[in-house]
């Protein structure tokens, strides 16, 4: 294969197709990079001219893409995220996801910046990779072990200086739970949309990776400037240098629960007694269950939670976290407050292989629906699923994985969950996506990135708004102006591409923006990536994304809150706050509009011409 | 004599206590220095001179430090009016003027100052920053007095002096403005101090003033990024965007901070947040405590009657998915735009950062030609999200907010003040500067 003419990349696509059992290796399009950078872009390019988007997410036609970024391999702080792409079986449009941890850079490593895999095997698989060589090897004897029990056995090929990194799914994808994730690391998760059981309907277990393949930079004096600058505002910001690392992102349980922004009950509410959110706080965390702070690859912040708790037959049990988000949709989204039982079910839920995001969301639906008669004792196989037992939120996670019971009808996500007894408007989703752990009410600007974001309601794929109404020093944004949120919102979601197609993490935009990034993919590539260029780039990632939505069934009916963010307030500041229907219309709108989207939020074929999106090539 | 004639209340009170409060913070009062003065037609149809009280302490004007005088009744005021009075008195009797104020603007007047043998008509003062060359002339004339305060002879050169000009200096003393209102008489004191600011600085940097002197009297058409709109004097109360609380708020903390950090004079420089059809926009950006100054709300849409400012504002927004925009003129940028490198002969085209902060903050600011094309401007901004135009000021973009764009323009001033500083002690710039922001 020849010299691929940019720096940073291989120039090397791996394609394994399972229903064929073959691996290939295809030499990288030039103008991929220069047009979709890598990463999420890369990789939703890739999806886009390799499925329908309206094929069955469960069934061979779907695929999943990663794509690695030019960052990747270089010392830029926290350039080794993967981003995995798909279409979803939870929400049935773009599943778009991205994790830390080491697996990202070890691919990259082993000599590739693609991986496409497609149709589905008959029996188990695994998918073995390492320079000059990939094959698609048996997986029956890691079939049905959780993931830290595949991760271990098939991380023991790893040699001194050579270690191999495992990405797999638990028991959760083999079942098809529709919010499975995929792990690295153990504990490090492709969490959001459900990738797990796209895999698990692939039969594919794992995929191992090593090797030592370096890149080159082009440019080195204007990556070291980018660089230097980073690790220098890095060290500054206090959320970078200081709070996730003494603290963890459950740092920001008490500090979202000071902006009324702390969901409670289902989003009933964001009401709670002070003692009950200490009791689940960052600082709790710190003093009682934390063993030690640890990173990802190539990170200096150190957010990762070790952590260990007292099991509920007494023995010692040792994982991670919570992180923020499971720590309040385990928590009190579902009215708990038992920092044990959450960590417990944390655990869990790392090992089976579930989003513990979604499938607390769907725990606090289920829990609203018991509430309300709407499901019996029996049912639930006489848990106690009332607000605040966790109980049910540990033993949930486990008949949830295996479809046991109720489980099996948890693992279809909390609107299905809701619609099957005939009241959706009890599921808290956008696209069917469970809504992550800030109340919309209290930021319109974070409203409105629900509504628009390509997977639903994500806070990072739809833009972390929230980030900037607490923590944007400089940057802070109101939270309540309709005029400026969509161009806010636009832009966050703008910087998130940049940052998911580049392999960084969401948190370095506590300490900056684009601008060292630029000249860091600018150094490393050897060609221009201005801040505009990149602008550029991410306005085509945000436009692809939607298209493909499009395809996909998407309409602008689909682009709004559930009705009780509409008409039930919550107090913020003394004030009632709401997202009216008419305010959301007016935010969709004028969002579309900044996107050059038309009034029923497609891409106008001028839009699509003037950013050069290529029809789709499949 | 009745009691309320030098109890002064309500709006007139509150406008000769802000303006007295802002010139404090500008600098360009003494303690008890200074006086401004008003005339204004009573409810009989009687002119009337209200005028600040000799001595009194401009930061903290009181009710009876207000005087009132008129033609045909002289109050206890007339006693305690400053002794610059007539002078005041003459200035208001010019056609349009119905205010004018004195202040103690110390750059000005150092920028001014000889040492040439005395009594002498010291040289005008040729302006070599855009504000002043097109709000206060070419021109401005500068004269020595025996006694420099007070006197008859000022009485009657001075409003000869202001016929024919906004702002007239008096040497070694501090300067006299006339205006249609007390704020357009301080928006010329605080833009002709400001040109003091900017020729200063460049005397500290060693840069040739006369050689810049010669070019702008040469070819101003080629030395400026074009006339800044001229000073209104209507409609600083006007709030089109009250909904918009916290919008709103930003614009006021932002207008304070670029008067009182002197990122530009009063009521000049421009701040916009952007919406999807229209943005909000405040075209005197630089607002002190109780000014302000007007907060509207623009069609996003290129208009006809769109002013210089307002139209780079759409025009910047127009090619850019930026959210907001501030445009400043720091005098201390302005003048390092002019910085020649010892051993080269054109400016550099570049601000290098020497600080700690600069450095890490931006590897570089652009400098751009005065005649920069828009898309050329919002070019670098993409790439460095401030830029310096010589002679049109200072431009900053940022992705989100008002506080955003407003860090970039107080960081450039501080950048510039430490080159500056640096110059000054002798220092080599070069020395000083990262190797590698030099070949950017």
């Amino acid at each position: 294969m020849p010299e691929f003419p940019i720096s940073g990349y291989h120039g090397r696509v791996l394609v394994a197709d399972l229903s064929r059992g073959e691996v290939r290796t295809l030499p990288l399009d030039p103008g991929l990079a220069l047009d979709y950078l890598g990463g999420r872009g890369m990789a939703t390019r890739v999806l886009y001219d390799t499925i329908d988007p309206a094929c069955d997410p469960l069934g061979p036609d779907n695929a999943f893409v990663i794509a690695a970024s030019p960052l990747i391999g270089s010392n830029a702080p926290t350039a080794g995220r993967g981003h995995m792409v798909f279409k979803s079986p939870l929400t049935g449009v773009l599943g778009t996801s991205n994790s830390g941890g080491t697996w990202g850079a070890a691919f990259k490593a082993a000599g590739f910046d693609v991986l496409v895999v497609k149709g589905a095997a008959a029996t188990p698989v695994m998918i073995d990779i390492s320079p000059g060589k990939a094959e698609i090897l048996p997986a029956d004897h890691v079939w049905g072990k959780t993931t830290h029990e595949t991760n271990d056995v098939l991380a023991a090929v790893s040699e001194p200086g050579n270690p191999a990194r495992v990405l797999c799914i638990g028991p959760a994808g083999e079942n098809l739970v529709r919010f499975a994730a995929v792990a690295n690391d153990r504990n490090r998760v492709y969490g959001r949309c459900g990738p797990g059981a796209v895999w698990g309907s692939k039969k594919l277990k794992a995929v191992r990776v090593r090797g030592k393949e370096k890149i080159a930079v082009a440019d080195m004096e204007k990556y070291r400037s980018g660089l230097d600058q980073a690790l220098y505002l890095m060290k500054q910001a206090p959320v970078t240098k200081r709070l996730l690392r003494d603290l963890g992102t459950a740092g920001l349980v008490e500090l979202i629960n000071l902006i009324a922004m702390l969901p409670h009950k289902n989003f009933q509410d964001c009401l709670h007694r002070d003692e009950d959110v200490e009791r689940i706080s960052g600082e709790t965390l710190a003093k009682t269950l934390l063993e030690k702070a640890g990173s990802c690859y190539l990170c200096p912040i150190g957010c990762q939670r070790h952590t260990r708790v007292a099991g509920r037959d007494g023995r010692e049990e040792r994982g991670e976290g919570p992180e923020y988000e499971t720590m309040v949709l385990m928590g009190p989204l579902c009215g708990i407050y038992d920092l044990g039982a959450i960590t417990r079910a944390n655990y869990r839920a790392n090992e089976l292989g579930l989003d513990t995001m979604s499938y607390g969301g769907t725990v606090a639906c289920a829990m609203e629906l018991a509430e309300r008669g709407l499901i019996g004792r029996e049912e639930a196989g006489g848990l106690d699923l009332a607000f605040g037992s966790g109980e049910a939120l540990e033993s949930l996670a486990v008949m949830t994985a295996r479809r046991e019971g109720l489980g099996a009808a948890l693992a279809e996500g909390s609107y299905r969950l809701a619609a099957g007894r005939g009241h959706p408007e009890y599921a808290m989703t956008v696209k069917k996506l469970e809504i992550p752990a800030y109340d919309p009410r209290a930021s319109y600007t974070q409203a409105l990135g629900y509504m628009t974001s390509p997977s639903g309601a994500c806070h990072l794929r739809g833009g972390y708004a929230v980030s900037l109404a607490f923590f944007g020093g400089a940057r802070e944004i109101p939270r309540f102006s309709l005029l400026q949120s969509p161009i806010a919102i636009r832009n966050m979601q703008n910087v998130g591409i940049l940052q998911d197609s580049l392999g960084v993490c969401r948190f370095t935009g506590y300490a900056f923006s684009s601008d060292p990034w630029a000249r860091m993919v600018g150094g490393i590539t050897g060609r221009d990536f201005s801040v505009a260029r990149l602008e550029e780039i991410e306005n085509r990632v945000a436009t692809l994304e939607r298209q493909f939505n499009i395809e996909a069934g998407v309409t602008a009916e689909d682009d709004v809150l559930p009705a009780r963010f509409a008409d039930v307030p919550i107090v913020v500041e003394g004030k009632e706050r709401r997202v009216s229907r008419e305010d959301q219309e007016r935010m969709k709108q004028d969002y579309y509009r900044v996107r050059g989207w038309d009034a029923a939020g497609r891409p106008t074929p001028g839009l699509v011409r003037s950013l050069q999106i290529e029809e789709s090539k499949r | 004599m009745s009691a309320q004639k030098w109890q002064a209340t309500g709006e007139l009170l509150g406008e000769f206590q802000a303006l007295g409060r802002a010139s404090l913070a500008y600098d360009v009062q003494d303690s008890h220095s200074g006086n401004m003065a008003v005339r204004r037609t009573t409810e009989r149809g009687e002119d009337e001179i209200v005028i600040t009280a000799t001595g009194s302490q401009k930061g903290a004007l009181e009710p009876n430090q207000i005087c009132f005088l008129s033609a045909t009744e002289t109050d206890y005021g007339y006693y305690k009016a400053s002794s610059e009075t007539d002078i005041h008195a003459r200035i208001l009797e010019l056609p349009g003027v119905r205010a004018s104020m004195h202040a103690h603007v110390k750059d000005l007047v150092l920028a001014t100052l000889d040492d040439e043998p005395k009594p002498a008509r010291p040289p005008d003062f040729v302006p070599v920053d855009p504000l002043a060359f097109h709000h206060l002339g070419s021109a401005i004339p500068v004269d020595w007095f025996a006694v420099p305060s007070g006197s008859p002879e000022l009485a009657r050169v001075i409003p000869e002096r202001l016929a024919g000009h906004p702002l007239t200096i008096i040497f070694g003393h501090g300067a006299m403005a006339k205006g249609r209102n007390l704020r357009e008489a301080f928006f010329r004191l605080c833009v002709g101090n400001n040109a003091g600011t900017v020729v200063r600085a460049m005397e500290r940097l060693r840069i040739d003033v006369g050689a810049v002197r010669r070019a702008v009297t040469a070819d101003p058409g080629s030395s400026f990024a074009g006339a800044p709109p001229p000073y209104e004097i209507e409609g600083d109360d006007r709030s089109d965007f009250r909904e918009e609380e916290e919008i709103l708020k930003e614009f006021v903390k932002a207008g304070h901070r670029i008067f009182e950090s002197r990122l530009s004079p009063f009521h000049t420089g421009s701040m916009s947040v952007r919406g999807v059809d229209s943005m909000l926009y405040a075209p005197k950006a630089s607002m002190p405590r109780d000014v302000g100054g007007p907060l509207l709300r623009v069609a996003l849409s290129a208009g006809p009657a769109d002013d210089s400012e307002t139209a780079l504002h759409k025009a910047i927004y127009a090619t850019s998915d930026f959210q907001t925009v501030m445009h400043c003129h720091i005098p201390e940028a302005e003048a390092s735009a002019h910085f020649v490198y010892p051993g080269e002969a054109a400016p550099a085209d570049r601000i290098i950062p020497v600080d700690a902060e600069g450095t890490f903050l931006y590897l570089v600011i652009p400098v751009l030609p005065p005649n920069v094309r828009t898309d050329e401007l919002v070019r670098f901004l993409h790439d460095y999200k401030v830029a310096v135009v010589r002679g049109g000021g200072v431009w900053a973009v940022g992705g989100q907010s008002l506080s955003e764009v407003l860090h970039h323009p107080s960081s450039v001033r501080e950048i510039c003040l430490y080159r500056i500083g640096a110059v000054e002690r002798g220092l080599d710039l070069r020395r000083l500067e990262p190797q590698k922001a030099k070949r950017w």
